[in-house]
């Protein structure tokens, strides 16, 4: 706690002394009269003075998770063990986090009587977040002194990046052998109509096309696709971010992360995570409703963390990239360590796609003129860089901040339907 | 008497648009420093009105140091408004009778002399003391 005295406590010592002294120079009595009052507010207000003891208890109400914009209702209980009559409440929050409710509060505490401040928490960014710190100041009845407590009670708050709604989804190349939505190029038992042959000894009856059949006088059969799975592995880029004030490329990449995972594992995907980074974490590709979680839990553990250390996709187990995944790699495509693991994926045989994350939007092209001809050097590389990808058979997609996810997934498809596997 | 008034005012006005709490002293200092000038120029009778005009300068400096207090959502809550209405009645009612009492003492037929005169400014010199005690033990 800390107690401070007020300009007014100065001020009125000083008004004091002039009175009191202009008095005896000039041998007037009302003038003693006039200072007096302000020497009895500060005899008054200095002795009777006395530091409060506030408890409080800080209640998320329940809420331990939330989504991106979002607003979450706590409360603050006070209780003063006497009178405080002038009490500000300030609600420290976290960065990411905004006081929706008037901050700060200024309220009366009764003794022993519990008050509950209400408040109302707008969950502006992505993160794990610690709310819960507040700074009471308790002015005294007579103005004088300021008492300042720091209070903590903390409580853990994740708010999850919000899911872009997406229509259609990347297929790989390739799919597991169980159940799921996606249809591959293989025949087999299924539901989705691939073609009609003539009808061979071993086929099922069920399978015969009666129309075809009656069509050609001879037994036609029906052939489908079956519906597999596929496993999906979403590789985030952490090494380098391009940011401004409130936005940067990481958190463009973790709000599409978190649209993919959940989309993906909606569909009965397998899917696995990978930050790659200055820290690197993964988790094992998995189905299920726990699986959103765990992904989502390790984004909320994202962030940039300076590294000059060489690191390459030897690093990562085998067991975090599946043969045969599509590997969604979310970038800025900034740092040479991240590129240039992207390209070995692809040579080691991946299903490769890579969004860039644009980080040009974030980049001024400078006013001078030896900086825009910087700027344009630099947009040419992005350049050079991204036909070396295409080059080698990796969709490369530009992802700006004015189009949604599901563009710069359509571009993707587009490019995939034409794409051979390459060799490198 | 009236330049030094409009000082007073002017100072308080500034001390007000500006929140700077130096100036509404300078401007309290001033309405007192034209109260001592009327004093000096009248007769030499004690003034019956000082108590009020002492309890009525009170109110305006703690109404001036409401206002320049830094603004705090949730000003409406009625209970503080309430509490700190009453806090400045109370003092400026305690004032007023402080000021009457300082008033009737000066008006006590009590035989003047160099002796008094320093028992009044060990006594103002004494009460500036415990005042500057007071703060230094209270504000650590």
């Amino acid at each position: 706690m800390k107690r401070t005295a007020t300009p007014k406590l100065g001020a009125y010592a000083a008004l004091t002394g002039i009175g009191l002294v202009t008095a005896l120079v000039l041998g007037r009595p009302e003038l003693v009269a006039l200072a007096a009052p302000f020497a009895v507010v500060l005899l008054f207000g200095l002795s009777l003075e006395r530091t409060p003891r506030v408890d409080a208890v800080f209640d998320l109400l329940g809420t331990e998770r939330a989504l991106q914009g979002e607003t979450v209702e706590a409360e603050l209980e006070l209780r003063s063990d006497r009178d405080a009559g002038h009490v500000q409440v300030l609600v420290d929050l976290p960065n990411g986090l905004v006081a929706e409710s008037p901050n700060p509060q200024l309220l009366r505490l009764e003794a022993n009587v519990r008050r509950t401040v209400e408040l109302a928490i707008h969950c502006r960014d992505w993160g794990a977040h610690l709310p819960g710190d507040f700074v009471l100041r308790e002015q005294d009845a007579f103005g004088l002194l300021v008492h300042e407590t720091a209070i903590e009670r903390r409580q853990p708050l994740k708010v999850y990046p919000r899911a872009e709604e997406l229509r259609r989804l990347l297929r790989p190349v390739e799919t597991r052998a169980f159940a799921g939505t996606q249809v591959p190029r293989a025949r087999g038992e299924g539901i989705e109509f691939a073609d009609l042959r003539p009808f061979v000894p071993g086929d099922r009856i069920r399978r015969i096309n009666w129309r075809a059949t009656a069509r050609r006088g001879e037994p036609w059969v029906t052939e489908t696709h079956p519906d597999r799975n596929s496993d999906v592995v979403i590789f985030l880029d952490t090494f380098l971010e391009a940011r401004s004030e409130d936005e940067g490329t990481l958190d463009r990449a973790v709000g599409a992360a978190a649209s993919l995972v959940e989309h993906y594992l909606g569909e009965k995907d397998r899917v696995g995570f990978v930050a790659f980074g200055g820290v690197t974490n993964w988790l094992t590709a998995s189905s299920g409703i726990v699986q959103v979680y765990r992904i989502l839990d390790s984004l909320l553990d994202a962030e940039i963390f300076m590294s000059y250390a060489w690191k390459d996709i030897d690093l990562i187990p085998v067991r975090a990239l599946p043969p045969h995944a599509l590997v969604i790699a979310l970038s800025p495509l900034l740092d040479e360590r991240a590129v240039r693991s992207l390209l070995d994926l692809r040579a080691r045989g991946y299903d490769l796609t890579v969004i860039e994350v644009s980080p040009v939007p974030f980049a001024s092209p400078g006013r001078s003129e030896l900086d825009r001809l910087a700027y344009r050097l630099w947009l040419l590389r992005r350049e050079a860089l991204r036909s070396r990808y295409l080059r080698l058979g990796v969709p490369v997609v530009e992802w700006r901040d004015d189009v949604s996810l599901q563009v710069a997934l359509e571009e993707v498809r587009r490019f995939k339907r034409h794409a051979r596997v390459a060799r490198v | 008497m009236l330049a030094i008034a409009a000082a007073g005012l002017l100072w308080l006005c500034l001390g007000l648009v500006t929140r700077w709490s130096a100036a509404l002293a300078t401007g309290v200092v001033f309405l007192g420093a034209e109260q001592a000038v009327r004093l000096a120029a009248g007769p030499g009778t004690v003034d019956a009105w000082t108590p009020a005009y002492a309890a009525c300068l009170l109110f305006s400096t703690e109404l001036a140091w409401w206002s320049v207090e830094p603004r705090v959502a949730s000003w409406w809550e009625p209970a503080v408004v309430i509490w700190r209405f009453a806090a400045i009645a109370g003092m400026c009612a305690a004032a007023a009778v402080v000021a009457a009492l300082v008033v009737l003492a000066a008006g006590a037929p009590l035989g003047g002399g160099i002796g008094l005169e320093l028992v009044g400014v060990a006594a103002a010199f004494a009460a500036l003391a415990v005042v500057a005690g007071l703060a230094r033990v209270r504000v650590g």
